[in-house]
């Protein structure tokens, strides 16, 4: 079946690299080559120390559930999904994603661990598009 | 040399349109706008055309053209449901400069009548909705959120981990407002007669209530209703020279987190601590000395979280300033949202007009002359502290108001 969910429209500006990414299985992060911190959302200018020198890299596709929601109301295809969760992730590099988590029960929401980790996967949105999901090992 | 602009100016009255809440037969912002502004110079007894500044959210030109002003300072700053409480500290700041004398800060939002009319239009709701290049909507847009109690949902679960907070601490707040709005013959939820699902609630109706985003419950959120409210805001000189009392502004402050939750480093936090230590230090008085208070609860969570961030209470323990309904009528504790909140009493989608208008009722003493049929004074406080948030938890803005004597 078509994927029938919001599909992001990449901005070939500053996240390029990040959707293309995607579309090959792997989490590329922008990292500032000055300070060598990595940052999310990618960025034309590193946050930490304003450096314009940025490059890309496969990061691990490890993390952590920061915290969490279980959405019981949702519009257009997600809401022949609700419930489900939602869920901010501590990367391992460092900085945070959202995500619909995957491999949780959204009907026992107590049963789904604050610090859990989870591991990014993709799935294919569109001929150009792979969005990613975080999954609960 | 730049002064301390502390009490250099004063809220001199607080009016909202004819009619608010659930308006059946439609309205329009301008609608409300208008009304407000009417009413609240009426209250004062100045004419529109004598005011020199307008402070809204997005709408002070059209506010200018209805009314045919050409105002010296128009602002319109929109930053989320706690733009009100900047307007008033952007007012100080240019009555301090001595700019101008006499500024209007105005709402209007036809949360309830808007939504019905676009009802079926929101077809991509959840997709992020305007630039598709923005942040939002790269990174946001694609996971089924659906407006704000989906975001705020992540806060509360967190404060729940990281304190060891329970739902029924928080689902007290709602219980304690509600008890507000029951003296509140304009509050939504005022009784059964105002609406079906008015009148008192317990904590079990709270956590019984349908989920909308867990921890999230239904009667853990505001209302979405029609409001439009005005108030008057003078310069120390003129404000004595009203029929209204002054009602001083005698510290103003605000400060930002993040714009995007992806941003929001501390789950359990906004940045009220910076807003309101502006605010008290300009005001020369701690939290200890506020006698009221008015606290944005756009939902539980929020009036929670923020009760601690403004020095109310101990951080971790924000819901116990309304711990057995003490910030209720007759509780031990300072009366906290006296007009029964966005909770129960009125929310169009930004909130923090309603926080100015029902803390200068109380301050002002005039809360019994039944302007617009509004509640009684339920509170002899002398001084409050009003504290905007605004976004998912983004932006604060917060006063301290003192009254004469």
């Amino acid at each position: 079946m078509a994927y029938n969910k919001p599909i992001p429209d990449p901005d070939p500006y500053t996240t390029q690299p990040f959707w293309d990414g995607a579309k090959a299985g792997k989490l590329m992060l922008p990292r500032c080559t000055n300070c060598n911190q990595a940052h999310f959302y990618p960025r034309m200018i590193c946050p930490h120390c304003y450096s314009r020198q940025i490059e890309w890299f496969e990061a691990s596709g490890e993390g952590w559930i920061h915290t969490f929601a279980v959405q019981h109301r949702a519009f257009g295809g997600w809401a022949d999904d609700v419930p489900f969760v939602t869920a901010y992730i501590d990367l391992k590099e460092g900085d945070r994603m959202f995500t619909v988590l995957r491999g949780v029960d959204a009907t026992k929401p107590e049963s789904i661990k604050i610090g859990a980790a989870v591991k990014i996967e993709f799935e294919e949105a569109s001929e150009t598009v792979s969005i990613p999901f975080w999954r609960v090992v | 040399m730049p002064s301390n602009p502390s009490m250099a100016a004063a809220i001199v009255g607080a009016a909202e349109s004819d009619k608010i809440g659930y308006i059946e037969e439609g309205t329009t912002d301008q609608i409300l706008h208008i009304q407000a502004i009417s009413n609240v110079c009426a209250q004062v007894g100045i004419r529109p055309s004598e005011i020199e500044g307008i402070f809204s959210v997005g709408y002070s030109t059209n506010i200018a053209e209805y009314l045919g002003l050409h105002p010296k300072y128009i602002d319109t700053t929109g930053v989320g449901g706690c733009s009100f409480q900047m307007h008033v500290h952007h007012a100080l700041a240019a009555i301090n400069a001595g700019i101008i004398d006499i500024a209007v800060v105005s709402h209007g939002e036809s949360g309830y009548s808007g939504g019905r009319k676009n009802r079926g239009r929101g077809r991509n709701r959840g997709a992020g909705g305007g630039d598709p290049w923005q942040p939002s909507a790269m990174f946001d847009g694609p996971y089924g959120t659906s407006g704000p109690p989906s975001y705020y949902s992540h806060a509360y679960s967190r404060y729940l981990h990281q304190y060891g907070a329970r739902q029924e601490d928080f689902a007290q707040i709602a219980v304690t407002t509600r008890d507000w709005a029951g003296l509140n013959p304009r509050a939504v939820m005022h009784s059964k007669e105002t609406n079906p699902y008015g009148g008192k609630i317990t904590v079990d109706d709270v956590m019984n209530s349908r989920v909308i985003s867990w921890p999230l419950k239904l009667l853990d959120c505001c209302l979405v209703t029609d409001h439009g409210g005005a108030v008057i805001v003078a310069s120390a000189e003129r404000a004595r020279s009203f029929k209204t009392k002054p009602v001083w502004i005698a510290g103003a402050g605000e400060n930002m987190s993040h714009q995007n939750m992806l941003e929001m480093g501390d789950f359990t936090r906004t940045s009220a601590p910076e807003s309101s230590a502006t605010a008290y230090k300009m005001a020369g008085m701690g939290p200890g000395e506020m006698e009221m208070a008015m606290i944005y609860d756009s939902f539980t969570v929020t009036a929670g979280i923020t009760a601690e961030m403004l020095g109310l209470t101990k951080r971790g323990e924000g819901p116990s300033l309304w711990e057995g309904g003490k910030a209720g009528p007759g509780g031990s504790g300072i009366p906290v949202n006296t007009n029964g909140g966005g909770l129960s009493f009125s929310h169009s989608g930004m909130y923090g007009m309603m926080l100015l208008i029902e803390a200068y009722r109380q301050l002002s003493g005039t809360a019994e002359d039944g302007v617009n049929g509004l509640p009684g004074k339920q509170t002899s406080a002398k001084t409050a502290i009003v504290n905007g948030t605004g976004g998912l938890l983004s932006v604060t803005g917060t006063l301290v108001l003192a009254s004469d004597d």
